[in-house]
């Protein structure tokens, strides 16, 4: 007959290992985070931390401003030009596969073994008289956006990384 | 008194002159014409460079370990060293362990920026979905001095990841694609004994056909970067 104490035991190593458990989960969730997002426009989130981000790529591929975390037409049209360049089904939605088409683009400012902090991967269009870029933040970051001033527009603040997440357009801090 | 008359004898000009001149003259016009036309339809002459290490001539990025071929549609190259990237950024960043970025521009109609003004409904809708907006096509070389490593692995159902050889350098390069039926970008990443290189160019669908370099020709560019070890 097992014993109070082998049962406060075994409870303890379920919740143990149950949060260990949660944690590669969230790590795991973390990383893919930007490949695997919610769909962004019409056919999902019209607002938020992942619309940044969809905005702040739309930025540099097609010269969309602002980047105010808000959808609107000028954010379906761009879409649609990036998708038809792009070679994907266009929709005006940013569904998985446009997610994965613009995360692709994205490089490391950084040498890949070396964890640069706050924004540390680039996305970047040669365009007539210079270029348009939209940083990123990854390490320690889960993934953030880095709007550059003169393109981001209130809640989005530039210079700040914000949260790409499903929630509001929240401001993250990054390690360091 | 005797009255005086004064007789003055205009000039004549006889007609033949005129006829003559006026044929002059539009047989000069015609000649400056034609010439012009013809002036006006020869390119100007093409340089394209022995080696492409020449586009960086000049630039902080002079010495850096870079391709020696790019396809002849690259004309330019603007190269962006560790501490503009920094500046760029806008906050200190660790610039012992930034890449160094070399972006190709390729020249021709089907490479060049096509937007007028920003997306917008001012962009009808048959010629986005064409792909007549489109931005500028480039090839991004970034290089990490020191690195061994390459960036995470990209994964989606779009996406392939496959191994293949440089023939030339002896080494072997990652070719990641997200191919949306034959588009999409490609990411060519490989490392050898200084450091860690990558290749980034968008496959484009346009309007008019394609746009950006071949993946065949992405891989030339990588091969090309060790091609004088030897």
């Amino acid at each position: 007959m097992p014993t109070t104490r082998t049962w406060l035991q075994a409870g303890g190593g379920t919740v143990v290992a149950a949060l260990i458990i949660a944690a590669v989960v969230q790590a795991v969730n973390s990383t893919a985070t930007w490949v695997s997002n919610d769909p962004v426009g019409e056919c999902g989130n019209t607002s938020g931390g992942e619309v940044v981000a969809a905005q702040n790529v739309l930025w540099a591929g097609t010269g969309l401003k602002p980047v105010d975390g808000a959808w609107d037409s000028e954010s379906e049209v761009a879409t649609e030009a990036f998708q038809a360049y792009n070679g994907l089904p266009v929709s005006g939605c940013v569904d998985t596969s446009t997610w994965v088409t613009m995360r692709a683009l994205a490089i490391s400012l950084c040498d890949p073994e070396f964890e640069c902090q706050g924004p540390d991967h680039r996305i970047r269009y040669a365009a007539p008289g210079g270029s348009r870029e939209a940083y990123f933040a990854e390490n320690d970051c889960d993934w953030g956006s880095y709007v550059q001033p003169g393109v981001a527009r209130s809640p989005v603040a530039s210079n700040k990384v914000i949260a790409l997440s499903r929630d509001a357009v929240t401001e993250i801090e990054c390690g360091g | 008194m005797a009255d005086v008359v004064t007789t003055i004898e205009e000039p004549k000009i006889r007609p033949e002159w005129l006829l003559g001149g006026a044929v002059t003259l539009l047989g000069a016009i015609i000649i400056v014409v034609v010439t012009m036309v013809i002036g006006s339809g020869e390119d100007e002459p093409v340089v394209v460079p022995a080696d492409a290490t020449e586009l960086t001539s000049g630039t902080c990025a002079e010495d850096l370990r870079q391709p020696h071929w790019v396809p002849d549609a690259v004309r330019h190259a603007v190269a962006e060293c560790p501490a503009d990237i920094s500046a760029g950024i806008g906050r200190t960043t660790a610039e012992d362990h930034l890449g160094t970025w070399i972006t190709y521009t390729l020249d021709g109609a089907e490479n060049a920026e096509t937007f007028r003004g920003e997306p917008g409904l001012a962009w009808p809708e048959e010629e986005v979905r064409s792909g007549a907006y489109h931005p500028a096509s480039a090839i991004t070389y970034v290089a990490y001095p020191g690195s061994g490593e390459l960036s995470e692995e990209l994964s989606g159902d779009n996406v392939t990841v496959e191994s293949q050889d440089l023939p030339e350098s002896g080494l072997e390069a990652r070719v990641t694609r997200v191919d949306n039926n034959g588009f999409g970008p490609v990411r060519v990443e490989w490392t050898d004994d200084a450091g860690s290189y990558l290749l980034l160019a968008t496959l484009g669908r346009t309007s008019t056909g394609t746009a950006g370099p071949t993946v065949t020709e992405l891989i030339k560019i990588a091969d090309s970067v060790a091609a004088e070890d030897k």
